[in-house]
């Protein structure tokens, strides 16, 4: 049968197409997949955007708080204005004729500054960094870590839970024994002892990560590698005289990918979320970079003074965070054969 | 029955031995030693230092000493911290632990069942997406946002509870509060997910159709017969969950000020102090193992179709 005569056949739905299909009716997860683009779009262009280095600091300009309307210099009028009004408040009197004069003067030596022209939307940080800057920057390098970690430990979990799930008998049971151990350790600490042994950086890091959460994967295609090769279309390939890295990658590679991308993206937020906690100990990324853990821990300490340090990087991650884990459920539905059924 | 429970009982201590093994391995191979971030140590003194703790042996007489010590129930001495035995400390610190796990999980686990059976029942209703959006917020945000969240709240701008800190005779168990909120969040939140999802499961099957067809009021329906099978998967995640919050939460003791195990381990993590991170994982592989066979007697116990012989 050649081609053409193919395609005058009626068209059924493939099961990615019914997934797709069902995945479009979830306004919530739509929605979230926006989310996410518009996310990935930011952070891919942060550089081209007209936003402050994430690097830069200016010192005059410490904590200072967000604002839409006003620059730095005219905030630390403000801040002035508003210490010298409650000094003498608190001494029940106005201004005094030389207090005005050093606010006058205060504010001519800072107009004169361009420097103080730079304007910061969600303020500073306490170098005088720009913290919108800082945020778009963080998410970059925590979405990246989330990638990168998230497509490490699937790599792995589908090469030990393929291997296992495919050849079976002392394989098997050897390499889950293996993961079952691997299993029943304390998986944080021994992230935490070899960031500590082998010394902090992002690659060490997303290693380290990847290294110890690669175990359910591994058990997941192991089920699936397992339920797959005994089944019809396996054995017809098989019959014919398929080789088997041919079974492998052209059978069932395919048939296991569906979940497996519908895991990764559920691994994503997983993988940041580590890696904000690690930063929460000291041991995350390294100034002068950043990413939305460091950001929200740098910021813990003097949150009831400067609130919005804490608040946007950890909004920030949190949207991103939930909107990553409703895409990932959305897919999951979609590709669950029972909705068909219920919905 | 029993017999099954003691043979899974002697069965703990060989996966003990291979785990101590492995972590003794790791440990010990990579670089560095408990002394190499002290400063200003003459080598001399390091030497001596090493030579007390048996550090100079061959590894393969290092490790058969600790793993003797460990079998007698000694888990020797800390590298960093003098004033005790690692022993002393782990009796000290680990009912703290224990308290805010126990309360925590217990939380976790009646509000997420509760929320994910009203789901289940729901299902498609505002009530179900509300309560599935709050449990993905729950799993988003992370433990050391909502801690200080919290803190912020309702000690410093509310002024109800206080910020930080262990039971003491002037706050009482108020301080517990606030932690037993930010460590259960978690748990809560994949536990309603959980429960909603076997819950729908178990209403699908046919015996459910069966008790309906008899006309079996729809309460006994939920609590006889839905929940008995609903409950299995959660009982599972129990396991693994208990060991983890029962060792400590690093985030919440910092946050919260509480001399629990976590931050402990954590620092001795940092420092190389062998013999702690050693206990660390012995103390946690034993909850685990423990919590898991508890685990699955609950298990035959709910359900008549699972068979140990």
């Amino acid at each position: 049968m050649s081609s053409d005569n193919l395609e005058a056949l009626p068209k059924g739905m493939s099961l990615f197409q019914k997934a797709l299909s069902r995945f479009f009716k979830n306004k919530m997860a739509v929605a979230s997949l926006f989310v996410v683009i518009f996310y990935g779009i930011v952070a891919l262009l942060a550089p081209w955007l007209p936003i402050h280095g994430f690097e830069e600091q200016v010192l005059d300009h410490q904590n200072l708080p967000p604002s839409l309307t006003k620059n730095g210099g005219e905030l630390l009028v403000e801040r002035l204005r508003f210490e010298l009004e409650d000094r003498a408040g608190r001494e029940n009197r106005s201004l005094t004729q030389q207090e005005n004069e050093q606010l006058e003067k205060f504010e001519a030596q800072i107009r004169s500054d361009p420097k103080h022209a730079r304007r910061y939307l969600l303020g500073t940080d306490y170098l005088g960094r720009d913290m919108l800057s800082r945020v778009i920057y963080g998410g970059q390098i925590s979405m990246v870590l989330g990638l990168i970690g998230a497509l490490t430990s699937i790599l792995i979990g589908l090469i030990v839970g393929g291997i296992s799930g495919y050849f079976g008998g002392r394989i098997d049971s050897f390499l889950m024994r293996f993961v079952d151990i691997l299993y029943s350790l304390p998986y944080m600490l021994l992230v935490i002892i070899f960031m500590a042994v082998f010394g902090k950086n992002i690659f060490n890091l997303v290693f380290a990560l990847a290294g110890v959460s690669w175990l359910t994967e591994a058990r997941l295609v192991r089920g699936m590698v397992l339920s797959l090769k005994n089944s019809e279309f396996i054995q017809a390939a098989r019959v014919i005289g398929a080789s088997t890295p041919r079974i492998l990658v052209r059978h069932l590679f395919p048939n296991v990918m569906n979940v497996v991308i519908v895991f990764t993206t559920l691994r994503i937020p997983s993988f940041i979320l580590m890696e904000a906690f690690l930063s929460f100990l000291g041991l995350g990324v390294s100034a002068p970079m950043a990413s939305w853990g460091s950001l929200v821990e740098d910021a813990v300490g003097s949150m009831t003074i400067y609130p919005w340090r804490l608040i946007f990087p950890a909004l920030a991650m949190v949207i991103f965070l939930f909107c990553m884990n409703f895409l990932g459920e959305g897919l999951r539905e979609a590709y669950d054969p029972h909705s068909e059924k219920i919905l | 029955m029993i017999h099954y429970v003691l043979r899974r009982l002697f069965g703990i201590i060989p996966t003990l031995i291979i785990i101590i093994t492995l972590s003794f391995f790791i440990i010990r191979l990579a670089p560095g030693s408990p002394f190499s971030s002290e400063r200003n140590l003459p080598p001399a003194v390091i030497a001596n230092l090493e030579k007390k703790i048996h550090l100079d042996e061959p590894l393969i007489l290092q490790y058969l000493r600790y793993l003797g010590d460990v079998l007698r129930g000694d888990l020797g001495y800390s590298t960093k911290h003098t004033d005790f035995t690692i022993n002393e400390f782990i009796v000290r610190s680990l009912p703290v632990s224990l308290t805010l796990g126990v309360a925590a999980l217990t939380l976790a686990l009646v509000t997420g069942v509760t929320f994910g059976v009203m789901a289940a029942l729901r299902r498609n209703t505002l009530l179900d997406h509300g309560l599935m959006a709050l449990s993905i917020l729950g799993i988003s945000v992370p433990m050391f946002v909502i801690g200080p969240l919290l803190q912020l709240f309702f000690s410093v701008y509310l002024g109800w509870l206080p910020t930080a800190g262990w039971i003491s005779s002037r706050s009482g168990g108020l301080t517990l509060i606030l932690p037993i909120l930010t460590l259960s969040v978690t748990d809560f939140a994949y536990i309603a997910r959980l429960t909603r999802t076997s819950v729908l499961e178990i209403l699908r099957s046919d015996f459910i159709r069966t008790a309906r067809a008899k006309g079996l009021p729809e309460r006994d329906i939920i609590f006889k017969h839905t929940l008995r099978g609903a409950l299995l998967p959660v009982l599972s995640f129990l396991g693994p969950a208990f060991a983890n919050i029962v060792t400590g939460s690093v985030v919440v003791e910092s946050i919260f000020d509480i001399p629990g195990m976590g931050r402990f381990f954590v620092n001795s993590a940092l420092n190389r102090d062998y013999f702690m991170i050693m206990a660390t994982v012995i103390v946690y592989a034993v909850i685990l193992l423990v919590a898991n066979l508890v685990v699955d007697i609950i298990y035959a116990i709910m359900d008549p179709r699972v068979v140990y012989e």
